[in-house]
């Protein structure tokens, strides 16, 4: 059950808003897990013992690690000046064993299900190349939705409790609704406990101007996904499925659609997922800011799946960063080697892990792989020229606010971004490879108004909505970046321009929205990672 | 204080850390300028900075940055 079908958003969803609104205030918290865990059954079936089972692991391993705590202070309190250290030393290896086992175990369960087959694929091809027989056989494993998601939620919650950020949770259903709530347990976004745990647990009721800010911010999603995301599907699908048939300026343009598409199904799902949130009155953090503002790549990713950036600048990049090895470098490298070197050894030291990070978590293909490291590239390349294009700034006397320069910056970080989504969305490394190769082969700019672009599935009428659907999403990002209309946001506008935008999105949705025949209802693409 | 202020006009003495607040929020004092800050600090006043302390909050500003040292020396 997807949050774009009309069985979430038309039973499903309504069904949990009065549940939760007849029943006392102190079980709604009960009516958000028993529903978080049946939307996890109708999606998962059986395999929602693997949320059950991480929930009580994260449990156990954090008010462990509490009484370890506990403990600790309990002997300092009575112990000798010249012993305390020794004691908070050995406590802190006791608890640091209990955070990498419970940590290890998350991720041995997600690296054998989302993994495993990849691994036996690789050593199957590696013995078939070197001429032996390859025996080891593809297992059959289901993927429990969301667990992408829900194990680095809890690995987040359990270093935070380790860092002593939070208390441990002693109350394991309030652990339970954190992990599992259904609006982000398929797709994020990827929350910390101190943001929204006590939102999830305060339960407040059903307010009329939550549920408006909800409805209006699903139509929006809604609007994305289905006039703009799943029209461009068809395109892309076309293209990266038949890529031996394409070159030049189709490619190219396959890459930008599917990029688009992207943007506005992930996002689009962002919408629906932070709307049902606000019907609740719980507000999920945002998972995108206009990326494609962004003036170069390190500024794109802290504007896109915002949240799996933070989480990984926090529990990879920063413990990497302090890590004894780094610093060491770091130290060295200053005194030896002079500021620039050291820096560009402790940035590939620190981004190095995050980006292999990065692209594994994305899924279990050489691919993704690729787009790790292809980003890791481009930031090291970002941060080595960076003297060197401050030094030209200057010399040219270019004015580096200026307008023009924003914009030649931004054309420069769509380049990269097409690029990297062009490997991303390939069917394997060496489709890619092919396809970005064949882009500068019969490179013909007429290709994408002589007819060709008809022939896939997409008639006229259909690019115009894609057209008016992205100028659409423009304007609103413009507005946002702009922070036009504030806080506040729609409830700004007076009453009369308030009512055309709902209904102008209703009617979109209804009348602009991809259903019928040639179309079919398209899965979300995160999703499935 | 004073030798803060000194270490800090090292990493990057193109910021006026005497009234920015927001090093960190703003993106003024970038991720591997903290790190060059986090080594630097532990050298001069003889402390251990965790993965832990490594949120906006500690390093958004001079005073901020001068708190947790005092923090983490009084822990010794």
């Amino acid at each position: 059950m997807a949050y774009h079908t009309n069985v979430y958003l038309l039973l499903f969803l309504p069904a949990a808003l009065i549940t939760y609104q007849i029943v006392p205030q102190k079980m709604r918290w009960k009516v958000l897990l028993g529903y978080s865990y049946l939307f996890f059954y109708l999606a998962s079936g059986k395999l929602v013992i693997y949320l059950a089972g991480t929930t009580l692991l994260t449990y156990y391993a954090s008010v462990w690690m509490a009484w370890l705590k506990m403990q600790c202070r309990q002997e300092l309190s009575g112990a000798e000046k010249g012993n305390k250290a020794e004691i908070k030393n050995r406590y802190q290896k006791e608890e640091r064993g209990v955070l990498l086992g419970g940590i290890l175990i998350l991720l041995a369960v997600l690296a054998y299900l989302k993994y495993c087959n990849f691994f036996i694929q690789n050593i199957n091809d590696l013995l078939e190349k070197s001429g032996m027989q390859p025996f080891l056989e593809l297992k059959v494993l289901l993927l429990p939705i969301g667990i992408s998601f829900y194990t680095l939620q809890a690995i987040g919650y359990m270093a935070d409790v380790y860092w002593d950020k939070i208390p441990a949770e002693r109350h394991l259903g309030k652990l339970a609704l954190f992990l599992g709530f259904f609006p982000q347990i398929m797709e994020g976004p990827i929350c910390s406990y101190s943001n929204t745990a006590d939102a999830l647990w305060k339960c407040e009721p059903v307010k009329g101007e939550n549920l408006s800010a909800g409805c209006t911010r699903i139509l929006w999603g809604l609007f994305k996904k289905m006039v703009v995301a799943d029209r461009l599907y068809v395109v892309v699908c076309e293209v990266f499925g038949h890529y031996e048939k394409y070159s030049g300026a189709i490619v190219a343009a396959a890459a930008v659609f599917y990029t688009i598409q992207l943007y506005m199904e992930f996002s689009g799902c962002m919408d629906i997922v932070i709307g049902s949130g606000r019907m609740f009155g719980i507000c999920l953090p945002e998972n995108f800011r206009q990326p494609f503002a962004s003036e170069s790549a390190a500024e794109f990713w802290r504007r896109w799946h915002m949240t799996l950036g933070v989480w990984f600048k926090a529990y990879v990049f920063y413990p990497v960063s302090v890590s004894r090895i780094v610093k060491r470098w770091n130290q060295y490298g200053r005194k030896h080697l002079g500021k620039y070197a050291a820096k560009l050894g402790t940035s590939a030291l620190a981004l190095f892990p995050v980006w292999l990070c990065n692209g594994i978590w994305h899924g279990a293909r050489w691919s993704y792989l690729f787009f790790g490291m292809y980003y890791f590239v481009i930031l090291m390349a970002g941060i080595a020229v960076e003297p060197v294009r401050k030094k030209l700034i200057e010399m040219l006397r270019i004015n580096d606010r200026a307008l023009y320069f924003r914009i030649i910056r931004i054309l420069k970080t769509w380049i990269i971004i097409f690029t990297g989504e062009l490997f991303f969305r390939a069917e394997g490394l060496q489709e890619g490879r092919q396809m970005f190769y064949s882009i500068f082969q019969h490179f013909d700019l007429q290709k994408l108004w002589d007819g060709t672009l008809l022939t896939m599935g997409l008639d006229c009428a259909d690019y115009y909505a894609v057209l008016a659907g992205c100028a659409v999403a423009a304007i609103v990002g413009m507005v946002k970046e702009g922070n036009l209309l504030g806080e506040d946001g729609l409830q700004k506008l007076c009453l009369p321009v308030r009512w055309i935008v709902y209904y102008g999105l209703i009617f979109a949705v209804l009348i602009l929205g991809a259903y019928g025949i040639g179309y079919q209802q398209v899965d979300m693409i995160y999703a499935g990672f | 204080m004073d030798t803060l202020m000194k270490i800090l006009r090292e990493i990057d003495d193109g910021i006026d850390y005497e009234k920015e607040k927001f090093l960190i929020d703003a993106h003024i004092l970038d991720s591997f300028g903290v790190i060059a800050l986090v080594s630097e600090i532990e050298d001069t006043f003889g402390i251990r900075i965790e993965a832990s302390e490594m949120v906006p909050e500690n390093f958004n500003s001079a005073e901020a940055i001068w708190k947790m040292i005092r923090r983490l020396q009084e822990n010794l």
